[in-house]
């Protein structure tokens, strides 16, 4: 039996050696065909024609190599499985990013010199497919190295060099950067208005869950749960058409600026989903405290209020942070629809994009909201781990 | 347990019908009008039909894969050699929830071109992590006893797989198939934003020329479907389980 088990262990850790080994080549061979064979730029006459690809190697030069050097110093590293090797491996991989960001950036003003103003030069696969990889690599160094607030370091860091960077104008030849200086005033307001709607959703779903909670809880359960059941297309139009017969049955509601299209019924519609995650949270946190806790509660002689300030929340906290953090991101996603119905938001540059069939206008909108949807992920798991840290140690 | 969940399939059927018949073109024009807005050109019912039917097809053939892919890729990250991996691939999970259904048609859109393909894209894009994540949760929360046991009466890891622990995690799995399926539902009908051809088009074009007879009729055909599938998946689920206890 013991030598059975110590026997399948060893071969356990053979194999997570040798499939660690596999997938770190496998990696440098992907990034390798990324940064030479794939088209990591492509020149076009116009924003919407199709473009010449450009390979990494014609467009990279040297930096190409140079990126390539220090991503496989780096992932040598980071199988090598030792945590100061990891902690390096994050900054050679740091560099090799801001390196291959630089790097496409002056490809792109070579590729456009001498061509007519209106050339553009966009992102490849090849870009795209070595950002991602670089960017995966990235984070898992980050974890192996496992200093607490690393990966917040890197992560602001990494912010912070590409904002310096795009400042000084090294993006600048690069169509996603024309694109937002031909409508910087559009994408600000769009994002404004898309936290705007995805934060009003939130608050009227936390009250809409609070209200709930004092319903009976297998009622409550089966209409939210049937709620999430309706496609937010078909839940968005039918939203549209309730508008337009209350605003007809009661004419004053229009004076008070409501209209059927706009963000009223997008915030409805949004909230309507986010209240299962918050209600659901809601009751767990409520119930998360076992028996005796809230008996030596009363026994302390604490009124319901204060059971429910002192010992309720704090100890539900990091259940009621999850909830949010849940309905936060679904929240930012389903913003994007609200264009749909008139409500504006970064999607109504997707859907501008989708309509002129142009990728770059596309990715203008889409960027914003998926950076938005991961910033609220981790920044609230941190927060949801911090409570759990601070009442349950 | 069983028995709400047998009162949610009959509800959800019963409310699955009533939108079906919401979205008959009478019915349909008929409500129209109630609101007090122009009926004009409601869709014909050989159209809803034919709508229904693609629309199905998109997420069917999006959540079969989503199904075989993300099972199996569960039970793959759940095999011993995998587990330094698992936290790379909760990172990634988590990532890939983080990018809405809309933006990865948008996003395929400019690769894969107008119609099916970028809402496929999107359908497997999106449902794979969370069957991938609850197929992994629901076998590790299987009890390491149990586990144990089998063995102890001489199973063979494949055994133990196949009689132990995926029984046992059935429930569970077919929890996560269910949110896939209604996922899948939704994504189909956003697909409509990028030219496929699903109970979505009639909203999205009903919204953009003010036929608010169409839009009705296809958000409640849409609604119904969805209603109509998740019926259908607890039911089936319901009968097998008295079936295979």
């Amino acid at each position: 039996m013991t030598a059975g088990t110590s026997g399948s262990a060893l071969r356990t850790v053979g194999i997570g050696r040798v499939l660690a080994l596999l997938v770190g080549t496998a990696w440098l061979g992907a990034l390798a065909l990324a940064l030479t064979w794939l088209p990591v730029l492509t020149i076009a006459r116009n924003r919407l024609a199709l473009g010449d690809p450009r390979t990494g190697s014609e467009a990279l030069g040297a930096t190409g190599a140079l990126v390539l050097a220090m991503s496989a110093l780096a992932i040598a590293l980071v199988v090598s499985r030792n945590r100061a090797a990891a902690a390096l491996a994050t900054l050679l991989l740091l560099l090799a990013i801001l390196a291959f960001g630089q790097g496409l950036g002056a490809g792109a003003v070579r590729s456009l010199a001498g061509l007519p103003p209106a050339a553009r030069a966009s992102l490849g696969s090849g870009s795209w497919l070595g950002l991602f990889l670089l960017a995966g690599a990235l984070s898992l160094a980050v974890r192996r190295s496992r200093k607490p607030g690393f990966g917040l370091a890197i992560g602001l860091g990494l912010g912070l060099a590409l904002v310096v960077l795009g400042w000084s104008g090294a993006f600048d030849a690069l169509s996603l950067a024309v694109e937002y200086a031909a409508r910087r005033e559009t994408v600000n307001a769009a994002l404004a208005e898309h936290l705007a709607l995805a934060g009003a959703a939130l608050i009227l779903a936390g009250f809409l869950a609070v209200g709930l909670s004092l319903l009976p809880q297998g009622l409550v359960a089966l209409v939210l749960g049937g709620i999430q059941v309706v496609p937010a297309v078909a839940l968005l139009g039918g939203m549209v058409a309730v508008m337009s017969g209350l605003l007809r049955a009661v004419p004053i509601l229009r004076d008070l600026g409501l209209s059927a299209l706009g963000p009223v019924p997008a915030i409805v519609a949004i909230a309507a989903y986010l209240a299962l995650p918050l209600w659901r949270g809601l009751t767990l946190a409520l119930r998360a405290p076992d028996d005796d806790t809230l008996q030596a509660a009363e026994a302390l002689g604490l009124s319901r209020g204060q059971v429910l300030a002192r010992v309720r929340l704090p100890i539900g906290a990091p259940i009621l942070i999850g909830a949010v953090r849940v309905a936060a991101v679904q929240g930012l996603g389903l913003a994007t629809l609200g264009a749909l119905v008139g409500a504006g938001g970064l999607g109504r540059i997707v859907f501008d994009g989708m309509a002129q069939f142009a990728p770059d206008l596309i990715l203008l909108g889409a960027i914003p909201v998926v950076v938005l949807s991961l910033l609220t992920e981790r920044g609230l798991s941190r927060v949801e781990a911090a409570a759990r840290r601070r009442w349950h140690a | 347990m069983s028995r709400s969940r047998r009162t949610a399939a009959l509800g959800f059927a019963l409310m699955g019908l009533g939108l079906a018949v919401a979205s008959h073109p009478r019915v349909a024009s008929w409500i129209t009008e109630a609101l007090g807005e122009p009926a004009r050109r409601p869709l014909s019912v050989e159209r809803l039909l034919d709508l229904a039917w693609k629309h199905l097809a998109l997420a069917g053939t999006g959540l079969t894969l989503v199904a075989v892919l993300g099972i199996g890729l569960g039970i793959l990250i759940t095999r011993r050699f995998a587990e330094p991996w698992r936290p790379m691939i909760d990172g990634l999970a988590a990532a890939a929830q983080a990018v809405p259904p809309v933006v990865v048609v948008a996003l395929a859109l400019p690769i894969l071109g107008f119609g099916g393909p970028p809402t496929l894209l999107a359908l497997v894009a999106y449902g794979i992590m969370p069957v991938l994540r609850g197929t992994a949760g629901a076998i590790a929360g299987v009890a390491p006893e149990v586990r144990e046991a089998g063995r102890a009466i001489g199973l063979t890891r494949l055994q133990i797989l196949t009689r132990i622990e995926l029984p046992l995690a059935a429930p569970d799995i077919v929890e996560t198939l269910r949110t896939a399926l209604v996922l899948a539902i939704a994504t189909a009908a956003v697909g409509a934003l990028a030219g496929a051809s699903t109970l979505g088009t009639p909203i999205v074009s009903g919204l953009q020329n003010q036929n608010t007879v169409a839009m009705l009729q296809g958000t409640a055909a849409t609604a119904a479907l969805a209603f109509l599938a998740d019926a259908a998946l607890l039911a089936g689920v319901g009968g097998w389980r008295a079936i295979r206890p």
